[in-house]
């Protein structure tokens, strides 16, 4: 059985588009990994106990905690962070254009995590009630706007993404 | 939405978009744990888990051993080394107590969570780890944990050389209270408990000190609201010269007050930046985080009216649980509850005491509101018990109380000098955008089905940009405009911003004096060896006395570029206009020059055609607002603010009463912060607010043991609001400017807190009323609530 | 206690269960992580070994036949929540997976076996699958074994260790006429629940021929209450059988917790006010169809 155990573990990443191989030590979770590792500071640490949602990322189009989740445990897996949402020539994604364009952030620490978490909602519902955007973003705290811009930036974001759909 | 500018109109007023968001919103901006520097290396702190506790020995020794470990110290090894942390706020100032504050403890732990030990390693977990190898032997002392317990005869004295256990004794005293209250027609009592909770910003604490090799001296990276103070205090507590230190506060992740400096952590990172020579850094955690708190304080308000409803008199004798002692500002809380009685209220008969005392709880930071908030909730509870006992209205009990718009400049019972407002307006507007009436009538509708649905509103008075004597805590500020040859404007500031984009406003107003584009305007902040010499952010201040030096910096700039403008085009000053970045005249035809030519001429001309102006094109200048006076009157008394923001909060809620759950239906705010620079910024502190008092009056709570340990550690314990538990905000403006600042600007941002707490209150106790159930303690959760219901159903037999 | 802990990723059943018996105490079994991982962040739990059951593709999958559903243990909870098998024949245990606190990224992530071998008292997977009476598949060094959950529940105290692997859930599905509610009482959206009832009615006609519920959150293990219920057979549902239901419930909670959300008291007094409530939910069915709770 000793064949089984490692002091690390080998995993494959693709990060915002980028390739790496990784070995990683069981103790790292995925959000030391990207912060730490690669550099890529964009999605922050608030609770490590997985309440607050600042450190909110997509593993495999889908949101998850990046702080309570063990980065070996990824063996492959397609990573999105904030900051893999613009274009390579730095043009913002549209839904990043709403949140700006409507204020719906101020400190901006918990924002990357509220993007992510309303890019999943609206990318699965096109035209999403005040109801749904409660449940996206039950996982996501916010302690500067009262959540109120950030609920004008999700439908001004929806008309963005798809116009068509009014 | 923001909207892009009109040709002629001025920036400030328009909801501009702020470019500070813009990074976040990439990913990109730096936020103090985003730096890591060559060599790196991890602090982990081992906290007391005792309330109090003397020290006997600290065996280093196991955390030693590890690998990776490079320091490990305890309170005894730096004590000799360094002198004890300068004050943020002095008490000794005001005729209170005062101690030496270490960094970490020394003989005795006096709370839970006071550091005792520090370990500095390759990175955080080896350090975490080492930490839990450190022994410690403690001898347990009976804890000081109840602020009435403190105070009572016998209680031990949480500092040993003081004879008890009251920080500070202020009375605020106005009048013949006795007498009001011996010919009252109604004395209405309410006894409001206001519990300990915490501001908790998204980003916890964090700072990053490095040694300068090349000029041995340190950079701190920090989390710190008031970076120059903060200089001073490292420099005095840790014996450096002050002009060693530098303090670059980058992105800020919230602060409400919790990151104003005193904290232990503050020298202690530098200091061990300075004995190890690499860079040190210290990340806070959550449960850490939650150590600090505010607002505990017991109130027993007391009003003398005569018949008709008129508040003759006002009494408060009130306690605050303040914790242990520590450097950070939080008694100041305290103190600014007292002063700012009676709020709203032109009672001049007002017998207010207010007693700090220190116990074995974790210290208090500073917090929104800073102590105005608890004034709004211990006056405005009462003000509804008072209505509900004389069976009026509780708009018609505030009205007939209210200071009136007539008479401003009003001079307050405790010695402020109100500048202006139409607290009744306010009121009345506060209303109107929830829809009062309409929710009367929904109301009596829901409770002929036997639903409990509330209305309350609350009255919150917010003296910004404070200032008290022989402090840091200073009322003027200062920024500098540098136009360049190119035309571009960077604008450096004192005043830093804690996620406010104060940065946004103040280019709004600087973009209006240069008559420029904004996007040719930089503000830089935070960083002590650029920004002209500042208090940072506190208090609302930021635009009052950020915005008010800009714009007169802004200004000199202007006349000299004006003044070389004309000088090129041969014409007289007042003849010129700039537009679209065209200068032209009336008295020259078609000349023009663009502003960027102008700006280049002033740097290239100095002796010939510009040589009216002295180069560069840039001014520092400096705000004090007038309506602050530090000369005492004849009774002693200050007036420490300039400006008094206002504002009324409406909540509207319904009660299960078989579960005591809140449910909130509607929320509206009428506030008053004089001239407003950014609606849309404003309107987002304002709905910011309401969810921090909402959750304060709900759900937040820091709960501890009988012997002062803490138990909420997490957001487990302390809950937050969630998207799905606010709904909309509805706002309104109704603004009477400060006739001595800078366009008539308030502050905005400080308040909100007590009111929506006091509403949220005063709309539960409006739901219960039927079933004659009051609660003023807080917070008001369901089992609290369901109690109160189970009570008063239990006295009046089965209903 | 390890500062350098070790890591495996068994490729199957068999793997995985001959390396926890070889190893000693400090072992863990991480799947989602969404449990342990704040303990481990904090460094409240520092493990000598974490044994990941990621791999495993024998604890994936649902599959339900006529008498039996069975649930892959590392199913997610968005899963639960969507895959038809169980929205069409477990649909209390859909809608209970959907009450699950932590937002869409735990949803996504965080797995029922987890949720399962935690035996957290404030969760909501389990009052949820004791209403359905629900068994468990576990595997040890002496092999596979079946029991109920109920009877697991009353096994353990804290968590299942590394003794055993939990490897399939079973649930009889549930009938067409079956009638379910559940009721989640938290004090705002952010909390935990403070009573978290489940209850399956089965009428015959208009009268309640059995009704079963089981309560969580209120005490340390999940409370079921389905005997002392026995007088309300036979009759019809009326607001006096809701408050005789909502009396029992509550005077089955002997040990009600108390913490920051709420005191003992008022706990248990929840409890039977969740349980009622989930008892008219499920009714409400009757009266409305297209009402999906």
């Amino acid at each position: 059985m000793e064949d089984l155990l490692d002091i690390s573990a080998l995993i494959q990443l693709r990060v915002d588009g980028q390739f790496h191989e990784l070995d990683v030590l069981p103790s790292r979770t995925l959000l030391d990994v990207l912060r730490d590792d690669l550099g890529k500071k964009g999605t922050h640490l608030g609770c490590k106990t997985g309440h607050c949602g600042a450190c909110t990322v997509m593993i495999d189009g889908k949101v998850a905690k990046s702080c309570i989740t063990m980065a070996a445990t990824l063996s492959r897996a397609e990573i999105t962070t904030i900051e893999g949402l613009a274009d390579d020539d730095g043009s913002m994604h549209p839904i990043q254009q709403a949140f700006w364009d409507e204020a719906g952030l101020q400190c901006g620490y918990c924002a990357p995590g509220i993007v992510l978490s309303s890019l999943e909602l609206i990318q699965n519902n096109h035209n999403p009630s005040t109801k749904d955007m409660e449940v996206a973003l039950a996982g996501n705290l916010c302690r500067c706007t009262g959540y109120q811009s950030i609920k004008r930036s999700v439908t001004e974001a929806c008309v963005r993404m798809y116009p068509e759909e009014k | 939405m923001v909207k892009g500018k009109q040709l002629s109109e001025s920036y400030v007023g328009q909801s501009v978009r702020a470019k500070e968001l813009r990074a976040p919103l990439v990913g990109k901006a730096k936020y103090t744990n985003d730096y890591t520097f060559e060599g790196q290396l991890y602090a982990y702190i081992l906290r007391s888990p005792h309330a109090a506790a003397k020290i006997n020995s600290v065996d280093l020794s196991g955390a030693k051993k590890i690998s990776g470990v490079h320091l490990a110290l305890c309170g005894r090894d730096i004590f000799e080394h360094t002198n004890g942390i300068t004050d943020h706020l002095n008490p000794a100032i005001f005729g209170g107590k005062s101690t030496r504050l270490p960094m970490m403890a020394v003989d005795e732990a006096w709370c839970y969570g006071q550091p005792v030990a520090i370990v500095i390693a390759e990175d955080e977990r080896t350090a975490r780890y080492a930490a839990s190898r450190i022994q410690v032997d403690y001898t347990l002392k009976e804890p000081v944990v109840d602020a009435e317990k403190a105070i009572a005869k016998g209680a031990r004295s949480v500092v040993p050389e003081w004879d008890d256990n009251v920080l500070i004794y202020v009375p605020f005293m106005n009048g013949d209270t006795q007498a009001a209250f011996d010919q009252a027609d109604k004395i209405v009592t309410t006894d409001v408990k206001i519990h300990r909770f915490s501001s908790q910003p998204m980003e916890t604490r964090c700072y990053n000190a490095v040694w300068e090799h090349d000029t041995e001296s340190i950079t701190l990276y920090g989390t710190c609201q008031n970076p120059h103070p903060l200089r001073l205090v490292l420099a005095e507590t840790l014996r450096m010269n002050e002009n060693k230190i530098r303090i670059i506060a980058s992105t800020i992740g919230g602060a409400f007050g919790l990151k104003m400096h005193g904290h232990p952590e503050e020298p202690l990172i530098c200091l061990m930046t300075k004995l190890i020579r690499r860079p040190v850094k210290w990340v806070e955690n959550r449960e850490e985080c939650l150590l600090i708190g505010a607002r505990e304080q017991q109130h027993k308000v007391e009003m003398a009216f005569d018949s008709d409803g008129n508040m003759t008199g006002l009494r408060d004798h009130f306690l605050a649980n303040i914790g242990a002692p520590s450097a950070c500002p939080g008694w100041g809380m305290a103190f600014l509850t007292g002063l700012t009685m009676p709020g709203p209220y032109k009672v001049e008969n007002i017998d207010v005491h207010m007693n700090a005392v220190t116990t074995n709880k974790p210290s208090w930071n500073a917090a929104r509101g800073y102590g105005k908030e608890s004034t709004a909730i211990a006056l405005e509870l009462a003000m509804d018990n008072a209505a509900r006992q004389f069976g009026i209205s509780p708009i018609d009990l505030r009205l007939r109380n209210f200071i009136t718009k007539d008479q401003f400049p009003y001079p307050s019972p405790t010695g402020l000098v109100y500048d202006s407002g139409d607290y009744g307006g306010v009121l009345l507007k506060a209303l109107e955008t929830i829809g009062y009436e309409d929710w009367k009538d929904k109301q009596k509708a829901a409770l002929a089905e036997g639903r409990h649905i509330g209305i309350g509103m609350a009255f919150e008075l917010t003296p910004e940009g404070g200032t008290i004597p022989g402090t840091m805590v200073a009322g003027y500020d200062s920024s500098s405009v540098r136009v360049g040859p190119d035309g571009t404007v960077r604008v450096l500031t004192g005043i830093t911003s804690p996620g406010t984009h104060n940065g946004t406003a103040i280019a709004q107003i600087v973009a209006d004096e240069l008559g420029i584009d904004m996007d040719r305007i930089e503000v830089l902040q935070g960083d002590t060896n650029s920004s002209p010499y500042g208090f940072g952010n506190y208090s609302g201040r930021s635009t009052i006395v950020g915005g008010g030096s800009a714009a007169l910096a802004a200004k000199d700039v202007r006349n000299k570029i004006n003044a070389v403008a004309a000088a090129l085009l041969e014409v007289e000053i007042e003849t010129l206009s700039l537009s679209e970045g065209i200068f032209s005249s009336s008295d020259n035809g078609d000349a023009t020059l663009t502003f960027a030519e102008v700006c280049y001429a002033s740097y290239t001309r100095a002796y010939d055609v510009a040589m009216c102006i002295d180069p560069p094109l840039e001014a520092t200048r400096t705000f004090k607002p007038p309506g602050i006076s530090h000369l005492p009157d004849e009774n002693g008394r200050i007036n420490p603010y300039p400006s008094y923001s206002n504002a009324v909060y409406v909540v509207v809620c319904e009660v299960d009463t078989e579960t005591g759950k809140i449910d909130l239906l509607s929320l509206a705010a009428a506030h008053d912060c004089g001239k407003v620079i950014n609606p849309i910024l404003v309107e987002g502190q304002v709905c910011g607010a309401f969810a921090m008092g909402l959750g304060g009056a709900l759900t937040e709570d820091v709960q501890y043991d009988a012997n002062g340990v803490q138990l909420t550690k997490s957001f487990k314990d302390y809950v937050m609001l969630r998207m799905a538990d606010m709904p909309s905000v509805g706002m309104a403006h109704h603004d009477s400017p400060n006739p001595d600042n800078y366009l008539g600007l308030k502050g905005a941002g400080e308040a909100g807190v007590g009111g929506s707490a006091a509403a949220l209150v005063n709309a539960v106790n409006n739901a219960l009323e039927p079933l004659e159930v009051v609660i003023h303690e807080m917070p008001l959760t369901p089992s609290r609530v369901w109690s109160a219901v189970q009570n008063a159903n239990n006295s009046e037999g089965v209903k | 206690m390890s500062l350098h802990p070790m890591y495996a990723r068994p490729r199957d059943l068999e793997q995985a269960s001959e390396l926890l018996a070889s190893l000693s105490s400090g072992a863990v079994i991480i799947a989602g992580g969404q449990e342990i991982m704040p303990y481990i962040n904090y460094g409240v739990m520092m493990p000598d070994v974490y044994v990941d059951i990621g791999g495993i593709d024998a604890l994936r999958g649902v599959s339900a036949e006529t008498d039996e559903v069975s649930i892959g243990p590392l199913t997610v909870h968005r899963d639960i929540q969507n895959i038809e098998e169980i929205v069409e024949t477990l649909p209390l245990l859909a809608y209970a997976a959907k009450q699950i606190g932590g937002g869409m990224q735990v949803h996504n992530r965080g797995t029922i076996g987890g949720n399962i071998v935690a035996m957290h008292p404030l969760y909501d997977i389990a009052p949820a699958l004791l209403a359905l009476e629900a068994d468990v598949e576990l595997l040890s060094e002496k092999g596979s074994q079946r029991m109920s959950l109920a009877e697991l529940q009353d096994l353990s105290n804290h968590g299942l260790g590394t003794s055993s692997i939990l490897t399939k859930i079973l649930v009889k599905p549930m009938s067409p006429t079956t009638l379910w509610g559940y009721y989640k009482l938290k004090n705002s959206a952010g909390a935990y629940g403070s009573a978290n009832a489940a209850v399956v009615i089965q009428l015959d006609g208009e009268n309640i021929k059995s009704i079963r519920v089981a309560i969580g959150a209120a005490t340390e293990k999940v409370v079921v209450v389905s005997a002392n219920l026995d007088s309300y057979l036979g009759g019809p549902y009326s607001s006096e059988v809701g408050l005789a239901i909502q009396k029992t419930c509550s005077d089955a909670i002997g040990e009600p917790l108390s913490d920051q959300q709420g005191d003992g008291v008022w706990r248990k007094a929840m409890a039977g006010v969740a349980a009622r409530r989930a008892t008219e939910m499920a009714l409400g069915k009757l009266n409305n169809s297209s009402s999906n709770g």
